[in-house]
């Protein structure tokens, strides 16, 4: 409501001349594909709450000009295809939807590929990770790709702890998790370490005390975990309980603040590549996302609510560079000659043939009083 | 105005026609008095082999349509073979674990499925290749209810043993039944896979088989009309509750499929019903 | 060796995991004859109560299993009361129509829990605090045995023993197999059927409760993915073991738990399942009333 009202005033203060140069006054709408209930909804939340933050914000500052503002419209897949294709035949439908936003999920994107070029709209994809994804001018990606900074916390993991053996686990039936695995072990490998053996389990498992039995049988110096959040948890859980006591990595899943909330001490010092994180937020951007997104969600922004803020952010400073009232089209066009992502929380977000990107890794890790710290302890 | 709209739902309208290929895949068996959810893996069957077709030979997917009818209908023949013997219970009970190993299945055939990379099927299926092809599936059962086999399934349904002495081999006519219900399932299958155009091993599993049956039931499982109606009804619900209750549209859902089972225990569509009111 | 004595003990807690959920699963199927879509829910929501037992009431460990297994109770029985006591003696045929109309009605109840579990839990999969179970690892010589796994294993071997007796050898328990087969003869009896069921599905929300409490503490998982997971194995466990005897379900369940964590452990975690469900399937076609199950068998 109060977002309409300042667009209203701002569209009174902004007189006849303003539409003659920058975008035309008035409140553009985006179509965002939630994923609030069904599997993920734990991730699909925070996706949204980034999203609604940057929409808020960017209608109150006028950040695409004077008099315009951005409203999200939300509609539910659970992370179903059949659902989310439905939703975007509404939006498609809904000549004032400009530009589209979903999918936590590689195959609803997959799904919903053909309908998007077919319909000339454009969607920005918030969190799927698998590469090759992006289609300029219509289909953009502001995940921020793990793999490679998965092979980079694995080698800098061997190279400090110098293990003569190392056990993988990996999610069997996610080929994301397993290319990200076996990119990390021909790494590590390559360093002279020997695998002890990989474990396999399934993204659907809820018990890990068996697999956990497995790999501690191999008996190695290290154990890396390349799995979704919920097995991550179960895994380190089970390991530690029944006394392992080596180093374990992680990977990006492990970066929410309610892993640590919810496993304590039992995830401390477990080392994992970071994109963005609430605990070291360092510029200006960051920090204010994090106060603005406690203070209106009541919890700290993980790097899910991260991408949902760029995904909007993105689109929103491809429309600031259009004249007059803009279309689908020239919004594709202009998302096209987006080559980084001005306001962004990662102190740098470029944008290659459609993925975004950011540089370096960051290595962190959870510390017993449940703040993070660059991992290793400097 | 009406054009949007129309534009908005109409892949909704395409989902339920789907939806009620699934639909009538299931009341053929039960209609026949045998409760089974194998519907989902003669679809899966159908689905994949269609697909991989289309893929391969650049066929049009309405080629390849009576391709997967026929792959279905074959699958379900071995399942009819195979799990007749069964008492209703078990029945339901086994399709149940088939469903549950045709994922499996699924999953660890790379080769024919894409494992769990799933398939994609750039393909373009439009709404009134859709309709014709809905038409023509709900004559076949319109003319199959009045038939002699539509007479004897339902005598079998009824009563088995009454049926067997008048002449009317149960276990066969429920192999029939089978059949049909893999025909359907497999070119349902099909369907939804160019709906989707990209399928996976989590395409076909445990919510289609629980929702054919719902639709089914809800629709009303005593005559063919009542599995069409109760797909449109089971497809359009959510879509209506995210509109009116997006807060908690899943309960809403819940909550509507309950009220209508217990207020109208034998479905929205009810031959008994209107027999009733004729009589009067 | 050793790692076969730990898988082997490891199988059989999450056996007892599956038996446990299978036990009431089958009791309501013998019984009162619906194939409950909802019974994997009761297990959340038991996890769940127990949960808060734990964090609003301060509750030790005995209080809040006996919280989450009564809440398991009690839940089952307002869904029997609310979505299948008005279908019975309605619908067509005696043999399906109540059956297919109880399913349905289980599948509403299905999505509107699951749902609500999602909110109840804020969507997240929540734990128990490390002090609010016995968490200690016992040992016996060099095998680790973490206590858990030892309060899961006997729960079910209780559970299922209590059940069992009175199944067979109670008077009330000769009134639940009456209702089984045939309800108005039972009433014929001199047996209420209306008490009955309501002990039958109180029972079986329990021992789902059970489930779902020690599943949630040993898995630290609690939310709605729980249920789901118990719900496909224990699924299988009473097909397996067969759903008249509650002793072919316990076994069934335990065995494949075992069978799971083996075939993980020395073949292949992606056919893991596969082998579960082809053993399944072979248990159908081969031996189709289960692992105690009559060879006669009345149709009702």
């Amino acid at each position: 409501m109060h977002m309409l009202r300042a667009a209203l005033a701002a569209g009174m203060l902004a007189t006849a001349p303003a539409w003659a140069d920058g975008l035309a006054a008035g409140t553009y709408k985006i179509g965002f594909i939630t994923e609030n209930t069904g599997p993920i909804a734990f991730a699909g939340l925070s996706y949204d709450h980034g999203a609604q933050l940057a929409a808020a914000e960017i209608s109150a500052s006028g950040y695409m000009g004077a008099g315009t503002g951005l409203a999200l419209v939300e509609k539910e897949s659970a992370s179903e295809p059949a659902r989310a294709i439905q939703d975007m035949h509404q939006f498609i439908a809904d000549r004032t939807v400009l530009a589209t936003s979903c999918c936590i999920l590689s195959g609803v994107v997959k799904s919903l590929t053909p309908i998007v070029l077919g319909a000339k709209i454009p969607l920005v994809v918030f969190g799927a990770t698998a590469p090759g994804l992006p289609h300029p001018p219509l289909i953009y990606s502001v995940t921020i790709l793990p793999g490679p900074k998965d092979t980079a916390t694995a080698q800098r993991a061997a190279d400090i702890i110098k293990p003569k053996t190392a056990a993988w686990f990996v999610a069997a039936d996610n080929d994301a998790f397993k290319a990200r695995m076996a990119a990390a072990q021909q790494a590590v490998e390559a360093m002279g370490v020997k695998t002890a053996g990989v474990v396999s389990v399934l993204s659907s498992d809820t018990d890990f005390t068996a697999p956990a039995t497995q790999a501690m049988g191999l008996s190695p110096d290290m154990i890396l975990i390349y799995t979704t959040q919920t097995p991550a948890e179960g895994i380190i859980t089970a390991l530690r309980s029944r006394g392992y006591d080596h180093p374990i990595v992680g990977n990006d899943v492990l970066s929410p603040q309610s892993v640590v909330q919810k496993m304590g001490k039992t995830v401390a010092g477990v080392p994992f590549p970071i994109s963005f994180s609430a605990a070291l937020a360092q510029t200006p951007e960051a920090k204010k996302f994090v106060g603005d997104y406690t203070a209106r969600f009541g919890a700290a922004p993980d790097i899910y609510s991260a991408q949902g803020y760029a995904a909007v952010y993105m689109i929103a400073q491809a429309m600031k560079s259009l004249s007059g009232t803009p279309t689908r089209e020239t919004l594709a066009a202009a998302l096209a000659e987006v080559k980084q992502i001005d306001h962004n929380v990662y102190g740098g977000e470029i944008v290659t043939d459609g993925q975004a990107a950011t540089q370096g890794t960051l290595i962190v890790a959870w510390q017993p009083d449940g703040t993070l710290a660059p991992w290793p302890a400097p | 105005m009406l054009a949007d709209l129309w534009a908005a739902y109409q892949s909704s309208v395409g989902f339920a026609m789907v939806n009620v290929f699934f639909a009538l895949s299931t009341y053929a068996v039960l209609s026949a008095g045998v409760l089974s959810f194998a519907s989902v893996s003669y679809a899966a069957f159908g689905g994949f082999i269609g697909a991989q077709l289309v893929l391969n030979t650049g066929i049009s997917p309405l080629l390849a349509l009576p391709v997967s009818a026929v792959a279905g209908a074959l699958l379900a023949y071995a399942v009819a073979l195979l799990f007749l013997r069964l008492d209703g219970h078990w029945m339901a009970l086994a399709s149940l674990a088939l469903v549950l190993m045709t994922r499996v299945v699924v999953l660890n055939a790379p080769t024919l499925t894409g494992g769990v990379n799933g398939l994609s099927l750039p393909v373009d299926l439009s709404l009134a290749t859709l309709t014709v092809l809905l038409l023509l599936l709900m004559l076949v059962f319109h003319r199959l209810s009045g038939s002699w086999y539509g007479i004897a399934v339902r005598a079998v349904r009824e009563d088995p043993a009454v049926a067997a002495s008048l002449g009317m081999p149960a276990r066969r006519l429920q192999t029939i039944a089978f059949v049909i219900s893999g025909a359907v399932g497999g070119a349902g299958g099909m369907l939804l896979a160019a709906m989707l155009q990209f399928i996976s091993p989590d395409t076909y599993f445990i919510n289609i088989a629980f929702t054919m049956i719902a639709a089914v039931v809800l629709g009303g499982s005593y005559h063919w009309a009542g599995a069409v109606a109760g797909a449109f009804v089971f497809t359009a619900l959510p879509v209506v509750m995210q509109a009116v209750l997006p807060q908690i549209q899943d309960v809403a859902n819940g909550a509507a499929l309950l009220a209508i089972m217990v207020f109208l225990p034998r479905g929205l569509i009810d031959p008994r019903a209107w027999r009733l009111r004729h009589a009067r | 060796m050793l790692l076969f004595v730990e898988q082997l003990v490891n199988g059989c807690a999450l056996g007892s995991l599956y038996a446990l959920f299978a036990v009431g699963f089958g009791l309501v199927f013998a019984t009162l004859g619906i194939l409950n879509a909802a019974h994997g829910t009761y297990a959340s929501w038991a996890a769940i109560a127990a949960l808060a037992a734990v964090q609003h009431l301060g509750a030790p460990f005995p209080l809040a299993v006996a919280a989450g297994v009564v809440a398991g109770g009690l839940l089952a029985l307002l869904v029997d009361q609310i979505a299948f006591q008005p279908l019975r003696g309605r619908g067509g045929p005696a043999k399906e129509g109540g059956m297919l109309g109880a399913l349905i009605t289980s599948i509403a109840f299905w999505i509107m829990l699951d749902s609500l579990a999602g909110f109840a839990t804020g969507q997240q999969s929540l734990n128990f605090p490390a002090d609010s179970y016995p968490a200690r690892m016992l040992h016996l010589g060099a095998l680790p045995l973490p206590s858990m796994q030892l309060v899961t294993i006997a729960a079910m071997l209780l559970a299922t023993a209590g059940i069992h007796a009175l199944v067979r050898h109670s008077r009330f328990g000769a009134a639940m197999r009456a209702v089984g087969w045939n309800g108005a003869a039972a009433a014929l009896g001199g047996v209420n059927p209306r008490v009955v069921i309501v002990v039958t599905a109180f029972l079986a929300g329990a021992t789902s409760g059970l489930a779902g409490v020690l599943g949630g503490i040993s898995t630290q998982n609690v939310s709605f993915t729980l249920g789901e997971g118990l719900m496909l194995k224990g699924f299988a466990a009473v097909v397996v073991g067969g759903y008249d005897d509650v002793r072919g379900a316990a076994i069934a369940g335990v065995a494949l738990g075992i069978l799971e964590v083996m075939s993980a452990q020395y073949l292949s975690t992606s056919l893991r399942d596969g082998i579960t469900y082809a053993l399944l399937l072979g248990f159908l076609l081969l031996r189709p009333r289960g692992l105690f199950g009559r060879a006669a068998f009345l149709r009702a």
